[in-house]
């Protein structure tokens, strides 16, 4: 652009020295008049060099104008923090994405400041939890480097959750030197997608670990039963019970990857309760041979839902009130209607304390225990059919409620 | 009966390896009690006080860590503590609660559980046979 307005200009000026000479020395023969009209050439070509210069910076200056504030409106509307680092590598700009992912009350907070105070503020460190020497930042390496570094890295603002970032550095070099002149980071926020892939990696470890304990007293078992020392009918219950918790425990887990990727499919058909209630308590009570397993049908209602996920849910249910109740005390299961609603409760005594119950909190998949996934998959499901779930308390006794939406009457 | 010996005190939150830990213990000739939880267990070594404390880690009411810290609290090392965890590495994770006698990782051999307990306690004179 620069080469052409020179070009312009030199061929403009000279064609109009060249041309109005040759029209002034034809026409007028007065030297006296010609070097007065000489001097008012001079300053007409003056003026219109002006009037171009004026024409051509204002136009630049709008330009320049016009890409500033785009590029501050991307800056200012993207989600990544951008913080551009001058000659003296430390912050002279920060994006509002910036100010928020470090916790900064405005830019202001941010300039000025180099990778040494950047460090104190923020304990940048790896993944590994080594912290990350302030000379080792992206930002920084890359006024040596040159080119763009990529790196990824956890924040630790002071009162606020860890941030994971992937932090890319980028070198701006000098128009006249080529040195790096200033170096644009841009941080990109993956916490969530870090959490995410930690959640995982937990659930999979919750399933190993969950898996332990069953497996061990299968193991166990079995070798008690090799040495004849137990009773080979208990001995087969005990296994044949912990092989349903290991099933189960595959199947909700199973159950849960589909929640998380959003592709569990129900097949709901009008069903009876009845006989799946009857069925999951009968099949609870032939696992558990020692308890008093019993069951109340105070109602025939029919409801929509997955019959195999609905009977997941009463043996998540069942297998949960067993585990957490007094091996002396019954565990009933009951089934009541009303108009809307078939409630189907199961109340046991708990043996422990109402204040020491494992998993009380449905949801929060924090324990390693088969019983604390069984709930939390038993709610996804129950909420995915419409239903709710609820506990009552009541003279030292705990009932853990499922409730459905009843099918119509007419319902077919 | 224990005649006399000090008996095995298993501390386990799931009630079918509880029972199963107890009966081959019982099978080998030794004398065992057992708890659901910590507090169970502190309130079995009030009683009376065992050869040997076999102990989960992941209980509730009590885990296994807090239980640890009370006993070295209240008996030193008179009582020795096996560590007995489905956690990955069982042996560092049990070193967390200081000095510990053994760890036994889940799923365990039954060999393995009698050679450690072997080491702590004696056999009753009258092996007590499940029915």
């Amino acid at each position: 652009v620069a080469a052409t307005v020179v070009g312009v200009f030199l061929v403009a000026g000279c064609l109009w020295i060249f041309v109005t000479d040759l029209l002034l020395y034809a026409l007028v023969e007065d030297q006296a008049i010609i070097a007065r009209i000489e001097t008012a050439k001079g300053g007409a070509f003056v003026m219109l060099a002006a009037l171009l210069l004026y024409v051509v910076t204002s136009r630049s200056a709008a330009r320049l104008a016009h890409a500033y504030a785009t590029i501050s409106a991307v800056l200012d509307s993207i989600g990544d923090g951008v913080l551009l680092l001058g000659r003296d590598r430390s912050i002279s700009y920060a994006n509002p994405a910036a100010v928020r992912m470090l916790r900064a009350r405005s830019p202001s907070d941010l300039v000025g400041v180099g990778a040494p105070e950047f460090s104190r503020r923020y304990r940048v460190s790896y993944p590994d939890g080594h912290i990350v020497p302030p000379d080792r930042y992206v930002s920084q390496r890359v006024f040596d480097t040159g080119g763009v570094l990529n790196y990824k890295a956890i924040l630790h603002p002071p009162g606020a959750p860890e941030v994971v970032i992937s932090s890319t550095g980028a070198a701006v070099r000098s128009p006249d030197d080529a040195s790096v002149a200033s170096v644009v980071s841009v941080m990109h926020d993956i916490t969530s997608t870090e959490n995410l892939d930690r959640l995982r990696d937990g659930l999979f470890a919750a399933t190993a670990h969950a898996v332990k304990t069953p497996v061990a007293v299968i193991k166990s078992a079995t070798q008690v039963l090799a040495a004849g020392g137990s009773d080979p009918r208990r001995s087969i219950v005990t296994i044949e019970r912990q092989c349903a918790r290991i099933e189960r425990l595959v199947e909700n887990m199973l159950v849960l990857s589909r929640f998380r990727s959003s592709t569990l499919q129900l097949y709901p058909v009008l069903l009876a309760l009845a006989p799946i209630v009857e069925a999951a308590v009968g099949e609870a009570a032939r696992l558990a041979p020692d308890r008093d397993i019993r069951v109340e049908i105070d109602a025939g209602p029919r409801v929509y839902a997955d019959g195999e996920r609905l009977t997941m849910v009463l043996r998540n249910v069942m297998h949960g009130a067993i585990r957490s109740s007094c091996a002396q005390a019954p565990v009933t299961a009951r089934l009541v209607s009303t108009r809307d609603e078939a409630r189907i409760g199961v109340r046991y005594r708990p043996r422990l304390p109402l204040d020491h119950r494992e998993n009380g909190v449905p949801g929060a998949v924090t324990d390693y225990d088969d019983v604390a996934v069984g709930q939390y998959v038993t709610s996804l499901i129950v909420q995915a059919h419409g239903g709710t779930l609820s506990e009552q308390s009541d003279d030292g006794h705990v009932t853990v409620w499922v409730h459905l939406p009843v099918a119509p009457e007419n319902a077919t | 009966m224990t005649d006399g010996h000090p008996d095995v005190l298993v501390v386990e939150d799931d009630p079918d390896l509880l029972e199963i830990v107890q009966l081959m213990l019982r099978l080998s000739g030794y004398p065992v009690r057992g708890a659901a939880n910590g507090k169970e267990a502190l309130q079995a070594i009030e009683q009376r006080k065992p050869a040997v404390v076999l102990l989960d880690m992941l209980m509730p009411v009590m885990d296994g860590w807090e239980c640890a810290r009370e006993l070295r609290a209240r008996y030193g090392d008179t009582v020795p503590i096996v560590v007995v965890t489905a956690a990955e590495h069982a042996r560092a994770r049990a070193s967390e609660i200081g000095d510990v006698a053994d760890v036994l990782a889940k799923p365990f051999e039954m060999d393995d559980l009698i050679r450690v307990v072997e080491r702590y306690a004696v056999k009753s004179d009258v092996s007590s046979r499940p029915d």
